[in-house]
């Protein structure tokens, strides 16, 4: 125990500490300039000098450590003077353009002089003078402006381990430069911006929009981006989002964001919304009203039901929307449509994989806190790079990294080049056996752990089998694995839309089930997890209730006051082909666009349109809106109170951020059709649905908003099973294919979008402008491509037109293509099988013809 | 630990008693540091070896380790970077910790105005430097050593590489050094010009291929150093005392110079003198008789107006004030430093203002940037000097300086504002007149 003294006050700290988070533990305000509690210290500005009792000078308080018996004054005139000069000197050469800086208002420097400084300046010299830089898309660096604290940099550096930027020069000549000639070249994390103190780095979407006091209001909400779902404030003005500002201590992402989140928000403003209900008639979509579009789908859907059954139709939910509307959706569909045919995108690769994994390994077995990641001893990364599906859990690896934590990553992810211990690259169609070999030799070394007797019998047969793999490095990735110490797994849902890609899982499982390791799936959009805790699955109801156990079925029964059709219904591709095959009539599909977003586009379409009826509930008259027969606009994510579960089960609020009048949250549509269809469903307010979701769900049970308000709402879950034990583990036909040596084309998912959606925010195509193709060093060589070259890449399916661009970081004959922009989606060009027990469509090993235009 | 003597002969030595003399007597000692580097090949090891070179190695690995340092304690050996911290225990504190590896760091990056005491050795006695750092690295179990070198040595740099390569040769350094299963590796690292580099923690930033920018202390390098690791950082003189102490003993050498800092001392003269140049003394040896028995005077017959004793940084001063000792401990007892030894001598021709107007320039010049008063307060400080020696000098101008200088000292993240300061003030408290006059008469009065 260390007793310190500030200002007559006693303080005891259980560890040595500065003595500047001494003093602000006990409220003892000691101003500051460089420091920052997300940063190392620094020491730089001597604003936070302190007198302590038998030292001879003034003391720096966020330097120096708290020693026992410390006895400090924080106020004193030798104090006062001490920082008066040093705020004369940062005025010095500092521009004190406050009229036209953007940071006025909010500038710490300000602040600072305002309470500390003196009142006139006795500097009678030149000031220098630095011209204002405006190279970049995003950000503006004014370094007459900059204050050196050097924030920015160790931001970079230091937590977003980005490398961006760096002090340049020496003395007053010192400025902020990023390492690239113009453009910052980085990951537009924007955390700098969070950071700087003064008007120094300036984002350009917000530069000179408006005041820091001319805000309306600010709404702390939740982004819409990925499956994190971070925290973060939205400043409103005239009912338009003006900016996005995390907050430190606030939130599982403590104040730091990345591109998506902080420039993204203006999807929703976009002036491209749809407004009006659009209806097809004569081959055309027209504007039309809302009481015409609801009465038209719901005799529609009404006359379907009656004439063929539920099972002639089926309804697509969306990860992007909330908990509240996905539970409407599915109710809607199984009580009013009396259909189990729900699914989502999310079967391609988290709602799949999650439910597998569930189904081994327990429930809650991917629940695990991402911040917890930072106290693995290993980290085993795989089927994607964290740091670009969900930035902010890829920061926690970056920061184990930093910590010790040996990270292996198996295939690619650029993000983690210089973080990763090391790295394997199986061929295209060896992940699986590459998993199997480290699954069976980890069983070699450690046995079985008799627990679970259906996993333990499966992993003793998979040893049985004779595997030859010859890949470098894989055998110090054994030894890493089994070097001892706690093991998180992350995996990408690039290894699960495989058509083989249960043989992956389950070596996945294995290994997570004999290291005892914890399992984070990433998450590309914010709430695949509460999509399917939501039962918008074809097999599952609300809270993980299988449907086929009949009493689960009865107990929601009573509630909803209806029957659940027996049925399961069918899976995504198995919704697409039973359209083709006109067994199903009516798609009715809620902000999602499949036509875009699933493999073998021209066959989605011409499914689609072999519909009788195409229900499209969309912000934005999307690909396949276009060919719905009625489109509905619906409200975007600041438009709307409700709720997302992340990837780790948090469950976390969306609050209403600003009033769009044309806008219709999904679930009200959705339950004024059900009325109009007979089936009854009234729900004032999106917490009503919450209350009932409360009754049915066990995950969810006696939760309220108020509840949820208070933060850290998330698993474990403690009651009776959910689900019964596998007994069986599933098993299919094993394939081999050909390796062959050309290229393959593999979807990507690009740090600075999220699917379509990021499309419509301006800074995000300022960032990224176009699709790009990814093409490994080797390979560009082999075919004489240069970065920016254009490129036709075709495949069965189809050929595109895009822009090169050359990737050191990978090492196999892949080339990576993301999903992103109009008419040039990886998707148009794949094709797919889908994997017999996941049910997920595979779409890996597609091979592809690069030739430069 | 026996303390014979193997070579040298004590009764040759002239020895400046342990009282300090103020007279004109001229010291002829037997030179330690500077050995043989009348021959025009003295930097090749075989001339090295001809005089006796690398016999204190084998000698040194006869002790453990700890038997070494405290060897070097009891000889009263202090840095002679600038600082004077006594180098032994320097040492111990690295040996304490229980970190490996260990660092050594050669300090060659001496930037200081004035200085270059350590350019002789580094180009003609390079093995000197080599055997001490090969004979601390045993003591202080570290297996690498680096010498960070200044930018501007580009000669020295070619001397000492091809010093390390003979040494590799010869097996004083690598693996197994003589054979007695000791590591030792050393390289030689360029600096890229910038004086705080010569500061130990940013020296180690730039070591590490970072921008140099000193660190904060504590933790200190003995103990987070290089890489995180404890490194010792040690003058390109502190260490080519070590064989010295190895050969002679600790006690002998202890009987050189001073009693609070013995040793011989590389003395640097510039300015204006008869004979500016590096003289190896006595430490203690008063500044009068380093000026007029060893350099001959003041050149031209000229009087003399003031000295700055140990590098720009330490204070200047006047011409009645320089019958002082010039070791560390006496030094600030009259109102300077010892610093690195390099007297600057200025005769009544020379402006003063024109004088700390260049210091200005240079410490605003090498200002790293990372801490606000340094890198504010030198640009201002130089902009009001600069003015003045133009003739441009302003009614308060005097008392902006003084207090700007005062507002940077003893406020900045490490010495480097403190010295710049240290300058303005200084020459403000004795040559306050020649500012008044250049403000008065609105130019330089010595132009």
């Amino acid at each position: 125990m260390i007793t310190i003294n500030i200002n007559e006050k006693e303080i005891r700290l259980d560890k040595p500490v500065t003595v500047l988070e001494a003093a602000r533990t006990a409220g003892i305000k000691i101003p500051t300039l460089c420091a920052h509690e997300l940063l190392e210290a620094y020491g730089g500005c001597r604003l936070c000098v302190v007198e302590v009792e038998r030292m001879l000078k003034l003391q720096t308080a966020c330097t120096l450590i708290a020693a026992d018996g410390m006895v400090i004054r924080t106020k004193s005139e030798a104090i006062s003077n001490a920082r008066r000069s040093i705020l004369e000197f940062l005025l010095i050469n500092h521009p004190l353009d406050c009229p036209v800086c953007d940071k006025a208002g909010e500038c710490e420097l300000q602040d600072l002089v305002n309470k500390y400084g003196a009142t006139a300046g006795r500097f009678k010299e030149e000031k220098r003078k630095v011209p204002e830089s405006h190279e970049d898309r995003i950000f503006t660096r004014n370094m007459e402006r900059c204050v050196l604290c050097t924030r920015c940099v160790r931001m970079c550096n230091d937590v977003q381990g980005a490398s961006a930027i760096n002090i340049v020069g020496r003395g007053g000549r010192s400025r902020m430069e990023p390492f690239s000639p113009t453009s910052f070249n980085c990951e537009y994390c924007g955390n700098c911006l969070t950071v700087c103190p003064v008007g120094a780095i300036l984002s350009r979407p917000h530069l000179h929009s408006l005041r820091p006091w001319q805000i309306d209001k600010e709404v702390e909400t939740i982004c819409p981006y990925c499956g994190v779902g971070c925290s973060f404030v939205v400043q409103v003005r005239d009912e338009s989002i003006k900016r996005v500002i995390p907050r430190f201590g606030f939130g599982l992402n403590n104040g730091l964001l990345c591109s998506r989140g902080r420039f993204g928000y203006e999807v929703t403003g976009s002036q491209e919304r749809i407004k009006v209900p659009l209806v097809r008639i004569d081959g055309k979509l027209h504007q039309s009203t809302w009481d015409y579009a609801l009465n038209l789908i719901a005799d529609k859907l009404k006359d379907i039901r009656d004439t063929h059954g539920g099972s002639a139709i089926a309804g697509i939910a969306s990860p992007r929307c909330t908990n509240e509307d996905n539970y409407v959706f599915q109710k809607f569909m199984r009580m009013a449509c009396k259909t189990n045919n729900i699914d989502s995108i999310s079967r391609i690769g988290f709602a799949s994989a999650q439910r597998y994994f569930e189904d081994l390994l327990g429930q809650g077995i991917t629940a695990n806190i991402i911040l917890g990641l930072k106290n693995s001893d290993i980290i085993l990364v795989l089927g994607g790079d964290p740091t670009a599906v969900n930035p902010i859990l890829g920061l926690s690896i970056r920061a184990a990294a930093r910590n010790g934590t040996k990270i292996a990553v198996i295939g690619n992810a650029k993000g983690l080049e210089r973080f990763k211990t090391l790295r394997i690259v199986p061929d295209i169609f060896k992940e699986a056996e590459v998993l199997e070999y480290l699954l069976t030799e980890i069983f070699r070394a450690k046995g079985l752990r008799g627990e679970k007797p259906a996993l333990d019998r499966k992993i003793e047969g998979l040893s049985g089998k004779s595997l030859k793999i010859d890949i470098a490095g894989l055998a110090e990735l054994k030894d890493v694995l089994l070097s001892g110490g706690s093991v998180s797994i992350v995996l990408g849902m690039d290894v699960v839309h495989r058509s083989r890609g249960h043989r992956i899982l389950f070596a996945v499982a294995g290994i997570t089930y004999l290291l005892e390791a914890r399992l984070y799936l990433l998450s590309e959009s914010s709430n695949e997890q509460g999509l399917i805790d939501m039962g918008c699955v074809p097999d599952m109801l609300p809270g993980g209730r299988p449907l086929v156990v009949g009493d689960f079925k009865k107990r929601f029964e009573t509630v909803w006051k209806g029957t659940i059709p027996e049925k399961g219904g069918l899976t995504l591709m198995e919704i697409i082909e039973a359209t083709k095959d006109k067994k199903i009539k009516v798609l009715y599909v809620m902000g999602e666009n499949p036509v875009f977003n699933l493999p073998n586009t021209s066959y989605v379409k011409e499914a689609l349109k072999s519909l009788d009826f195409l229900v499209v509930q969309d912000i934005f008259l999307t690909e396949t809106a276009e060919l719905a027969d009625v489109v509905l606009p619906a409200s975007g994510w600041s438009e709307k109170d409700g709720t997302y579960t992340n990837l780790e089960r948090r469950i976390q609020l969306l609050r209403k951020a600003v009033n769009t009048p044309s806008s219709a949250d999904d679930w009200r549509t959705i339950s004024e059709i059900s009325s109009k269809m007979g089936y009854e469903m009234h729900y004032p307010r999106a917490e009503d649905i919450m209350e009932e979701i409360a009754t049915v769900s066990p995950l969810y049970k006696d939760l309220t908003y108020d509840e949820i308000e208070k933060g850290n709402c998330l698993w474990p879950y403690n009651g009776e099973p959910l689900r019964g034990v596998v007994s069986e583990i599933p098993a299919a036909e094993e394939t081999f294919r050909e390796y062959k040596e050309g290229l393959y084309l593999a979807p990507e998912k690009i740090l600075f979008h999220s699917g379509t959606l990021s499309r419509r925010a301006l800074a995000l195509r300022k960032i990224c402008p176009e699709p790009t193709l990814k093409i490994g060093t080797n390979h560009a060589e082999k075919l004489g491509l240069k970065e920016g070259d254009n490129v036709s890449v075709s495949t069965a399916q189809g050929s595109i037109n895009v822009q090169v661009s050359i990737d050191t970081a990978i090492k196999d004959n892949k080339v990576l293509l993301g999903n992103n922009f109009e008419g040039r989606g990886v998707f148009s060009l794949l094709n797919y099988e889908i994997d017999p027990i996941t049910k997920v469509p595979g779409i890996e090993g597609c091979e592809v013809t690069i030739e430069k235009i | 630990m026996c303390h014979s003597r193997k070579s040298g002969n004590p009764e040759k030595r002239n020895w400046i008693p342990h009282q300090v003399r103020n007279d004109r007597q001229k010291i002829i000692m037997e030179k330690i540091l500077l050995k043989n580097i009348e021959n025009p090949d003295s930097a090749d090891i075989n001339e090295y070896i001809n005089v006796g070179g690398y016999k204190n190695l084998s000698k040194a690995f006869e002790y453990q380790p700890k038997d070494v340092i405290e060897e070097v304690k009891k000889s009263g050996l202090r840095g002679r970077g600038g600082a004077g911290f006594p180098t032994g225990m320097k040492w111990s504190f690295a040996d304490a910790d229980p970190k490996f590896p260990k660092y050594l760091v050669c300090n060659a990056d001496e930037g200081e105005p004035g200085t270059f005491k350590d350019r002789p050795i580094l180009e003609k006695n390079p093995h000197l430097l080599i055997e001490g750092l090969i004979i601390s690295g045993y003591a202080i179990r570290a297996e690498y050593g680096y010498i960070y070198l200044r930018g501007e040595y580009p000669y020295a740099k070619e001397v000492l590489n091809r010093a390390i390569r003979q040494a590799y040769e010869k097996n004083y350094l690598g693996d197994n050094v003589l054979g007695k299963n000791i590591k030792f590796h050393l390289a030689v690292y360029q600096g890229a010009g910038a004086y705080i580099c010569g500061e130990e923690t940013a020296l180690i930033e730039s070591l590490e291929g970072k921008k140099g920018q000193p660190r904060i202390k504590p933790p200190f390098p003995v103990n987070v150093g290089a890489w995180g690791m404890p490194t010792i950082v040690n003058n390109v003189e502190t260490l080519s005392n070590v064989p010295y102490i190895i050969e002679a003993g600790a006690v002998a050498y202890s009987q050189i110079g001073s009693k609070d800092c013995p040793g011989p001392k590389l003395y640097c003269i510039s300015g204006c003198v008869e004979k500016p140049g590096v003289y190896e003394l006595p430490m203690g040896i008063s500044l009068r008789n380093i000026i007029y028995t060893h350099a001959g005077g003041i050149k031209d017959g000229k009087k003399l107006k003031a000295v700055i004793p140990g590098g720009i940084s330490t204070s200047v001063l006047p011409a009645d004030k320089i019958d002082c000792p010039m070791d560390f401990v006496s030094m600030p007892k009259h109102g300077s430093m010892l610093g690195s030894g390099a007297v600057i001598v200025m005769d009544e021709s020379v402006c003063m203002v024109k004088v700390t107007y260049r210091a200005l320039k240079f410490f605003e010049h090498e200002s790293c940037g990372k801490c606000v008063p340094c890198r504010e307060g030198t640009e201002w400080l130089r902009k009001i000097l600069e003015r003045i020696e133009q003739g441009m000098g302003r009614e308060g101008d005097i008392e902006l300086l003084s207090d700007v200088s005062e507002t940077i000292s003893g406020r900045t993240f490490c010495p480097l504002g403190d010295g710049a300061a240290g300058v303005v003030i200084g020459m403000l408290k004795h040559f306050r007149h020649e500012f008044e006059e250049h403000i008065k008469n609105a130019k330089c009065i010595f132009s």
